[in-house]
């Protein structure tokens, strides 16, 4: 019993953890249509940069706002500069330019901020909370990380429901011609929406290195899952993310837990599962996508 | 030229009281320095290597390398081996066997190195053994314990183990904990690959009954919460981990998260205080300080550490770093390179002054388990067996030291019975550069 509330809890903290880049994904499907494959190394690089802060001895949380801040400044630079001029053309163009980003900033964190394999630190414990006599894998960490996630989810789900900037950035993204005609001002808005993508998605890296180790390549292993996630919550949608990840990470913690060699059957689970998925409901569990695309 | 540097030679063997005709330039026949074989002019050897530099496996085995370099420079400096120069080529496979593939063939292929030594990991390095042994390159002191680079010969004629091989590790501490802790109740934590296979098939032959648990995880995947969920349920109060050094790290977090403190037992891959403690230290925020999570582990050990400040072997190594080196401190891992480098150096000298690639596979055979050096035991080279050292102590961690707990001990593969090691340590050689007499076959 107590092994299985232990491999459930590590589930639970791994699945928010996915949530936590599915949301980012779903945050620029959402605002430009495009996925956004370099999403996991822009995290990357901005979870560096406040690395190198708080090594040079600023305090986590001044970190994790320059942090979000240039997360924000790169979101919007990559728009205006590198996607930009490929936007319009086939779909294709854009998401291979974002494969090419992708490796492109890899080598740049390299480069810059080298490749060793760092500890990241984390306000909170790392320690399992004590209940009675016995301990359970929910740390101080994990909380904050459960915590934040799900405020960036329902910051989102208002931004995009009851403000005109997410009627707008959605019309934008919807169609855009449609969207100048009414008066939006579709480029800004497309800016806006990849520099609110890249805060997201610098949140998620932040909150996915605190508290174990970061390396340029860290977010490999996560882009994939939160991928996974993302889809399997229909990619619209900020409530199937959370629920996306949370599904995959309790599932990939069983599978670990309870399979024999589970933590060799992980990846393969996670594709198995996005199969099965897919097979069911083609539009991801929350999609809402079919009624707009027709 | 040549004669200068020869007599540079001469009188530092005629200092460490060498013969006259051994060693230095005037042994090997004498004659002048040859182009003999691919990778070897008049006036240099070229080796290769590949190293995980960066990715998971990098942190501690990409210091590995400067320490090799460091050594070679002083030895350089020194006049090389035979006035030659040695030339240490290495490159970044980041621990992925495609990787290994491609920067082997352009070692072999591009750079043209007469040898391979020190090529690292167990994955990787077994992607390259059929192309090094069809290609004819020596593969020397294989920087892993598997058993595959020296218990076929037959089949992989061009390579050599180095260090203990996991399996006689395994037997070393199985043994030990079944005459110093017969009531514990033992838990595996597995790389799940040949590494952790070879140990505990190592370790079953002595406490199978003792062991309740075998959790294996797969290298990259970093959530190893179930694992050592699973060592905590099935009751194990001391665990025995067959993994690399960050590894150490996330079970020593993932631990801390469930509350579970059972006695640790790191193999000698996974154990080093030093890289585990500054890993752990930057969560420390009055939780986790430094190597206190380590304090008390008991790991193995075949080589001094740095914290063995008396030990000649070390102070020697400390001075090649000092004055040879790069950037940072001599740590356990650049000791490893100069170890090798060190074996590699006498390997060269036993290969004559016009080496070929068959000539030093041969002298290795021959005379390679004559070599003394820093590392505890004796190598157990011959025509039937490129397995290396096989010799082991059991260490417990303190602080960012050890202190040995059980002296030297040697077995070998298969069933073959463990041993206490009767043999002096080794002393070094002046500049600790060795003295080996050209093998003449």
């Amino acid at each position: 019993m107590d092994y299985f509330v232990n491999v459930t809890l590590t589930g639970l903290t791994q699945g928010m953890i996915y949530s936590a880049f599915a949301l980012a994904l779903v945050l620029i499907w959402r605002s430009t249509r495009i996925v956004n494959f370099a999403q996991g190394s822009m995290a990357a690089a901005t979870t560096f940069i406040a690395l190198a802060l708080i090594q040079a001895g600023q305090s986590y949380w001044v970190a994790l706002v320059v942090a979000l801040a240039s997360g924000f400044v790169l979101g919007a630079i990559v728009e205006r500069v590198i996607i930009r001029p490929v936007e319009g053309g086939p779909e294709l163009n854009a998401v291979i330019v974002t494969l090419g980003l992708f490796v492109a900033i890899q080598a740049s964190i390299a480069i810059i901020f080298g490749s060793s394999f760092q500890s990241f630190p984390t306000p909170f414990g790392v320690r399992g909370l004590e209940i009675g006599d016995s301990t359970i894998p929910l740390t101080p960490t994990s909380i904050y990380v459960i915590g934040s996630v799900l405020l960036v989810m329902a910051l989102l789900v208002a931004l995009f429901r009851f403000t005109r900037v997410g009627l707008a950035m959605r019309a934008s993204a919807f169609s855009q011609e449609v969207a100048r005609l009414l008066g939006v001002k579709v480029g800004g808005m497309l800016t806006l929406g990849w520099g609110l993508a890249a805060v997201v998605g610098s949140l998620s890296g932040l909150l996915i290195a605190g508290g174990t180790f970061v390396w340029p390549a860290y977010m490999d292993a996560l882009i994939v899952f939160g991928f996974v996630a993302a889809i399997i919550g229909g990619l619209d949608s900020p409530v199937g993310a959370i629920v996306g990840g949370l599904i995959l990470g309790l599932a990939l913690s069983y599978v670990s837990g309870y399979a024999p060699r589970g933590s060799a059957l992980v990846n393969i689970s996670a594709l198995v599962i996005l199969i099965v998925v897919l097979l069911v409901r083609p539009g991801g569990l929350f999609s809402s996508a079919t009624a707009r695309r027709a | 030229m040549t004669t200068i540097a020869a007599a540079t030679v001469l009188s530092t063997v005629a200092a460490c009281g060498g013969s006259d005709d051994s060693g230095g330039g005037s042994g090997g026949g004498g004659g002048e320095n040859e182009a003999s074989d691919i990778g070897v002019t008049a006036d240099t050897i070229r080796l290769g290597a590949h190293y995980p530099l960066t990715g998971v496996a990098a942190p501690g085995y990409s210091e590995i390398p400067t320490g090799v370099q460091a050594y070679f420079e002083c030895l350089n400096q020194e006049g090389g081996i035979y006035d030659r120069e040695i030339e240490f080529i290495f490159r970044d496979d980041a621990y992925n066997p495609t990787q290994t593939s491609q920067v082997t063939n352009e070692l072999v292929l591009e750079d043209e190195i007469f040898a391979m030594m020190s090529g690292l990991g167990t994955p990787t390095h077994s992607a390259v053994l059929d192309f090094l042994n069809d290609e004819g390159v020596p593969d020397l002191f294989v920087s892993s314990g598997s058993l595959l680079w020296g218990d076929n010969p037959e089949e992989y004629p061009m390579s050599f183990g180095w260090q203990t091989d996991y399996m006689s590790e395994g037997k070393i501490i199985g043994e030990y904990i079944a005459e110093n802790f017969p009531d514990a109740q033992v838990g595996l934590f597995l790389q799940d690959d040949d590494f952790g296979e070879d140990g505990e098939a190592g370790i079953r032959q002595y406490i199978d009954d003792q062991i309740v648990a075998a959790e294996r995880y797969t290298p990259g995947n970093t959530n190893v919460g179930p694992q050592i969920a699973a060592l905590q349920a099935a009751g194990a109060d001391f665990v025995v981990g067959f993994n690399v050094p960050s590894y150490t790290a996330l079970s020593q977090l993932t631990a801390l998260q469930l509350g579970y403190d059972p006695q640790w037992f790191y193999s000698n891959v996974g154990s080093d205080p030093t890289l585990v403690g500054s890993l752990l230290n930057r969560f420390s925020e009055g939780q986790v300080s430094d190597a206190a999570l380590l304090d008390g582990a008991l790991t193995t050990g075949y080589l001094p550490t740095v914290d063995m400040t008396d030990n000649p072997w070390i102070q020697e190594f400390q001075r090649i770093w000092d004055e040879c080196g790069g950037e940072g401190e001599l740590t356990n891992y650049r000791v490893y390179g100069m170890a090798q480098a060190y074996t590699m150096a006498q390997a060269l000298q036993a290969a004559g002054q016009n080496p070929t690639r068959e000539g030093l596979v041969e002298a290795v055979e021959a005379v390679g388990s004559e070599w003394e050096g820093p590392v505890f035991a004796p190598f157990r080279y011959s025509e039937e067996s490129h397995m290396g050292t096989s010799g082991m102590t059991i260490e417990r961690i303190v602080g960012n030291g050890s202190e040995e707990v059980q002296p030297v001990r040697i077995t070998d593969i298969g069933d073959a019975p463990i041993e206490e090691f009767d043999g002096e340590p080794a002393t070094p050689p002046t500049n600790a550069i060795p003295d080996e007499e050209p093998y003449e076959g």
